[in-house]
């Protein structure tokens, strides 16, 4: 547990879930919650949690990615917000 | 509305912010949740189970009941996506 | 002072991101926003839980040593508390569950209404 990794890991967190919401384009706030959600892994890694770091990152980031992105697919890419 | 919300958000955030003062100290070895009952899962884990990895041991052996409802909301989640796909394209046609 | 600010600041931190993940959900007009502010708000919660787990000086919840040397005695405060780390495990396979009915159940709407936000969805409905 090394206090300035775990700052600036937490630091891309926060950058990543700031962009993600106010992006208007719906597929690039989705990859970019695909970025966070790996940046998320590399924290849960640092405090020693292995297990949970590889399942968020083939579960929440490999398959939530792909069914968001399948949905982005089947309806509209522009937001208003 | 947008105001409404920014101003409920705000109002969370500084509540839970009063909360942490209660919260033991990050990576405290001594909070309560590390004395209490885990020490008696990673001491036994070896001679009950035979497993070196705790989570695993924990997950697919004291808990297995609890990973085996936990497929069944993933059948259910399955099978719910399949049926509001479905209805959908019939009535349309 | 500066202990105190070293010892709570993640804290802070988690619950900066659960107010962003609560501000998208409530305050944000796209539905796929919504969804992505629940997301945000599952994790940090995710997060905080898995931070009680941490100990200093503790490693891996992996016993070290375990074939071929015989039952030894384990010291437990060596090692990262796992119980939240299992709870979790379930709580993200269940986060992912409801993210694929919740994507569904948006793209039913889209097939009736022809769109995504929620204002032009409940000038439709009146």
């Amino acid at each position: 547990m090394i206090a300035a990794f775990d700052l600036v890991l937490l630091l891309f967190v926060l950058i990543c879930a700031i962009a993600a919401i106010s992006v208007k384009d719906l597929l690039s706030a989705v990859i970019i919650l695909g970025a966070y959600s790996f940046f998320m892994c590399l924290l849960w890694a640092e405090m020693g949690a292995v297990d949970v770091a590889f399942t968020e990152a083939s579960v929440s980031a490999g398959i939530g990615t792909v069914l968001f992105i399948a949905a982005v697919s089947k309806t509209k890419r522009r937001s208003k917000d | 509305m947008r105001v409404l919300a920014l101003l409920t958000v705000i109002l969370t955030g500084i509540l839970l912010f009063f909360g942490t003062q209660d919260m033991p100290n990050w990576a405290d070895p001594n909070s309560p949740a590390s004395i209490h009952v885990s020490p008696r899962y990673i001491e036994k884990t070896l001679e009950e189970t035979a497993t070196p990895n705790v989570v695993t041991s924990v997950l697919a052996d004291y808990r297995s009941y609890d990973t085996l409802g936990e497929t069944t909301v993933i059948f259910t989640a399955g099978v719910a996506c399949m049926l509001i796909l479905r209805i959908r394209r019939r009535r349309r046609e | 002072m500066f202990d105190f600010i070293l010892s709570k600041y993640n804290y802070w931190i988690y619950i900066i991101l659960m107010m962003i993940g609560f501000y998208a959900m409530i305050g944000k007009k796209n539905l796929v926003k919504k969804i992505i502010g629940i997301n945000i708000f599952q994790t940090a919660i995710i997060l905080f839980f898995v931070s009680t787990a941490a100990k200093r000086g503790g490693t891996l919840p992996i016993v070290e040593h375990a074939h071929g040397h015989g039952i030894h005695h384990i010291h437990a405060a060596s090692y990262v508390n796992p119980l939240p780390h299992v709870l979790m495990l379930t709580a993200i396979v269940v986060m992912v569950s409801t993210l694929g009915v919740a994507l569904a159940i948006v793209i039913a709407i889209y097939r009736r209404y022809n769109t995504l936000e929620e204002d032009e969805i409940l000038e439709q409905r009146k």
